[in-house]
């Protein structure tokens, strides 16, 4: 999208921002919850908090349909290779959302069987502290990657720069 | 918990087992029948202790091993028993050797050994001979090594690339039926939106309907065992929380009354009716999350909103309590973490008044609807007998008939005061688990108002400082609570030696917490007897013949929670 | 066993009402109308809380982003004492300590380095519990989001108490 001499075209630049419009305002999230995260999020779609009005209506559980991998939960060694799978198979642009202590840095199960974060293997945009985070608190997360997706400094943009 | 049997004295019942002059038999701290066997005695102890009719244990609760390097057989075999019908509790201790860990299956005797025997051949590696399939359950094929044996190092990982997953063997055997159509083996799960949470089965379908299943767990093996074991007493209180995550109070009463019945202490009379009041509301919230899952899997997606409506006003009461909405960590050993607020009372009797609301909205949508009782009526039917052989206990079982509740049976924290119903049904299916759910919600609704009318005044946590912390204003000014809060935060609760089961009625069913101390500071062993665990082994079995969607519906009824299954 | 007081819900078996299907899709319809009028018509008990412009208030209690307390001439009460960090289950807290210049029986030690990574903190509030000085309490601001790992790790300036202590959102704390 740039020019030889550097600018990007007026053209150019307003069909990136109105991608990244469409885009960050239609997330539709691929949960994959394992554990107590899950039920956060389940609340969090619920009515009380309504997901659903930032646009993360279609809460879809097939990689195939949706852009934002929620990884709710602890991730263990036996299930790594499952996600890696399932964060292949989602199309791109994709985002991941690593919701909980355990998602993000394996929590206080420091062990033999759980994945210390689940950047290990793959890259995540927005982590979100808690345990189990609070709705609002993903919600901010939600928040925060549209931000992210609006200036194009998504881990997916800076794969593909 | 009234534990009044000292420890060591003969046993009455002892005269009863056959050959009872060379065994050891006791009456533990815990109310326990204990006897230590030989593994060449054990089946036929385990035998006269189900056929007998003075002990007549029906039911097999837990199976665990335990690993003590510096006694000269170095691992332990504890099988614990119980009978509905006598009331009796039996310990079997089995000592093994380490050169040769092997023990006979007590497969054959009850069924519900199936998964409790895999779970210790996989962390402790001892061996049960004529066992089925024994292979390694929780944690994966490319796991190396007994991970609850004491010296294997905590944070000791082993990779696992995807070519090396578990696939069964029959997958690959040809189909006995080569005439009719071909039959696929398909996976369903782990991340599936009808399994909640991690659970795999692979599943032989002729057409729709499963001819053959088999399951694979352990994908949220968190080692919740071994972090016990590096951490505190009081600090494995949040462990406990994320067990069974949508009740999460009842595990850390669970286990601080566990732990109370070692130490001989007990929590006050008001911590006692609190700790009553939040079970019921933990319960009410299982059982709303359960029925509204189970609702969704069958198409019924508006049920789901209704009901985590009062568990957001629940959460509003545990928040006001604890601090936390869903891992509360508010028990504490000895009582509770603080004193309720002083709008408690108000807060519950509001919810008492909305939560029957909304079961009544669902109540009027669901049970009556032809749909609903076309798709759960006659599906997963388990009779009582089936379900006592595979240790079933809890809402599942008391749908096939069988009234067992620990509330009742064995009362604890005061049960006994209450009035209060037991929902039974006599069919067996996933509509009777609905409606012993539902009708268990209006149950604790009742228990809750009786209890709030009674609430007595008066300290939440213990005054004995071995096992609580003293109050802040004392630590702040008094030199001796400033010295016992340093030894209890630096060294733990020093929990006098020995060894106890304890067991409440959680929201699926029994669950067990067996505890061994060595006398330090940090639990020896703690072993968690999960509801589920004993349910879903019988999963597999009652799927032949099925369809698909009467598995998606069979398996949301059972309620299986991963946290609490896989710990 | 002995006996228990149980009740028995078993349901008949469908009759024609059930069977006919109109009784239950008019029943549900009733229900699921009620609640679309009033949610539409009366907006009074809409159960969304329109966050971010709404907010819902947490009790005094709750177990939040942590706050390092301060004496009141600015100083931490912190006396790296290390209970905190010995009592936290996911081992989160990393203190080094140093002896304070101007010491006293009461305040003997500082900390030179308080850091708690608050993507491995669950929040259980043991560390608060643990502390004799009252100088770790936790706040009620709840809504954290990070981009990095490290930006998580926060130190004594971000946890510091910045101006008086009634103008924190204070959380969970030692007594109330």
């Amino acid at each position: 999208m740039r020019q030889p001499d550097g600018s990007s075209a007026l053209l150019t630049t307003k069909l990136a921002t109105m991608l990244a419009w469409a885009r960050k305002n239609s997330l539709w999230p691929l949960p994959f919850g394992t554990a107590c995260c899950a039920i956060e999020f389940m609340s969090t779609v619920s009515s009380h908090y309504d997901l659903a009005r930032f646009g993360a209506e279609v809460v879809r559980f097939s990689p195939r349909q949706s852009d934002m991998m929620i990884v709710a939960g602890t991730i263990t060694d036996k299930m790594a290779p499952v996600v890696k799978r399932i964060y292949d198979q989602m199309a791109e642009p994709k985002y991941v959302v690593s919701m909980g202590a355990c998602a993000c840095t394996g929590g206080f199960y420091r062990a033999y069987h759980v994945v210390q974060g689940v950047d290990e293997f793959i890259p995540v945009d927005v982590y979100v502290p808690g345990c189990p985070p609070t709705p609002e608190a993903l919600i901010e997360g939600v928040l925060k990657l549209q931000e992210l997706i609006q200036r194009g400094e998504t881990q997916y943009d800076r794969l593909n720069a | 918990m009234t534990v009044s049997t000292p420890s060591t004295l003969p046993n009455p019942l002892a005269k009863f087992l056959p050959g009872h002059e060379e065994l050891v038999i006791i009456t533990a701290a815990d109310g326990f029948t204990e006897i230590t066997a030989d593994r060449s005695r054990v089946i036929e102890v385990l035998r006269a202790l189900r056929d007998r009719p003075e002990f007549d244990c029906n039911l097999l609760l837990d199976i665990c091993g335990v690993d003590y390097p510096e006694h000269e057989q170095r691992f332990e075999v504890v099988y614990h028993l119980t009978s509905l019908d006598k009331g009796h509790r039996v310990r079997v201790r089995v000592p093994v050797n380490e050169d040769d860990p092997r023990v006979p299956t007590a497969y054959g005797l009850w069924k519900a050994a199936d998964w409790f025997e895999r779970e210790a051949w996989d962390l402790m590696g001892i061996r049960f001979d004529g066992h089925p399939n024994l292979r390694r359950l929780l944690t994966h094929e490319a796991f190396q090594g007994h991970a609850l044996r004491k010296d294997y190092d905590p944070e000791k990982r082993w990779v696992l690339t995807e070519d090396e997953t578990f696939v069964p063997d029959w997958v690959n055997e040809p189909d006995d039926d080569e005439a009719q159509f071909e039959t696929q083996v398909i996976n369903i799960g782990p991340s599936h939106p009808a399994t909640h949470g991690t659970l795999r089965i692979v599943a032989r379908l002729d057409g729709e309907v499963i001819t053959r299943a088999e399951c694979e767990i352990g994908y949220l093996h968190r080692c919740f065992e071994k972090m016990s074991e590096t951490h505190g007493w009081s600090e494995v209180i949040p462990y406990t929380d994320r067990l069974n995550y949508c009740s999460s109070m009842i595990n850390g009463v669970g286990y601080a009354l566990g732990v109370e019945q070692m130490l001989g202490i007990e929590a006050p009379p008001r911590a006692q009716v609190v700790r009553v009041i939040l079970s019921e509301f933990s319960r009410i919230m299982d059982h709303a999350v359960c029925l509204g899952a189970t609702l969704v899997d069958v198409g019924a997606l508006t049920n789901f909103w209704y009901f985590f409506q009062p568990r957001e006003e629940i959460y509003t009461l545990l928040e006001s309590c604890a601090g936390g909405r869903l891992t509360v960590s508010y028990a504490r050993i000895g009582g509770l973490a603080a004193d309720v607020p002083d709008d408690f009372e108000e807060q519950v009797r509001y919810l008492l008044g909305r939560i029957p609301k909304f079961i009544d909205d669902v109540d009027k949508l669901v049970t009556t609807n032809r749909i609903f009782r076309g798709r759960t009526e006659g599906v997963g039917a388990l009779s009582a007998e089936e379900a006592l052989a595979w240790g079933w206990t809890g809402p599942c079982l008391r749908a096939s008939g069988v009234p067992y509740d620990l509330r009742r049976a064995r009362p604890y924290l005061g049960y006994e005061n209450y009035e209060f119903d037991v929902p039974i049904a006599s069919t067996g299916d996933c509509y009777a688990r609905y409606l012993v759910r539902l009708e268990e919600m209006r149950q604790s609704l009742r228990i809750i108002e009786q209890a709030i009318g009674n609430l007595p005044d008066g300290p939440v946590i213990t005054d004995n400082h071995h096992a609580a912390l003293p109050p802040k204003p004392k630590v702040y000014s008094e030199m001796e609570a400033l010295i016992w809060h340093f030894k209890l935060i630096y060294e733990g609760i020093k929990v006098p030696t020995g060894a106890s089961y304890t067991a409440t009625e959680g929201a699926n069913g029994e669950l067990g917490y067996y505890l061994v101390s060595d006398g330090t500071g940090k639990p020896y062993r703690v072993k968690v007897r999960p509801p589920c665990f004993a349910i879903f082994q019988a999963y597999p079995h009652m799927l032949e013949g099925h369809l698909m969607s009467d598995a998606v519906a069979i398996l949301s009824s059972l309620n299986i929670i991963a946290g609490e299954l896989d710990r | 066993m002995k006996s228990v007081a149980t009740i028995n819900v078993d349901r008949p078996r469908m009759g024609f009402g059930e069977w006919i299907y109109l009784g239950p899709i008019l029943k549900g319809l009733a229900v699921t109308l009620r609640h679309f009028l009033r949610n539409l018509l009366g907006q009074r008990d809409v159960a969304t809380i329109q966050y971010p412009e709404e907010v819902r208030q947490y009790s005094e209690r709750m177990r939040g982003r942590h706050i390092l307390t301060t004496k009141d001439d600015g100083s931490l009460r912190c006396v790296a004492c290390y209970m905190c960090e010995t009592a936290c289950p996911a081992d989160c807290i990393t203190i080094v300590a140093e002896e304070d210049p101007e010491a006293t029986v009461e305040w003997e030690k500082l900390p030179v380095k308080f850091e708690i990574d608050l993507l491995r903190c669950v929040f259980c509030g043991f560390c608060v519990d643990a502390c004799p000085k009252q100088a770790l309490i936790m706040s009620r601001k709840h809504e954290m989001v990070f981009t990095t790992r490290d930006e998580a790790i926060v130190g004594i300036d971000e946890l510091k108490q910045k101006g008086p202590i009634e103008d924190e959102d204070l959380g969970y704390r030692p007594y109330y």
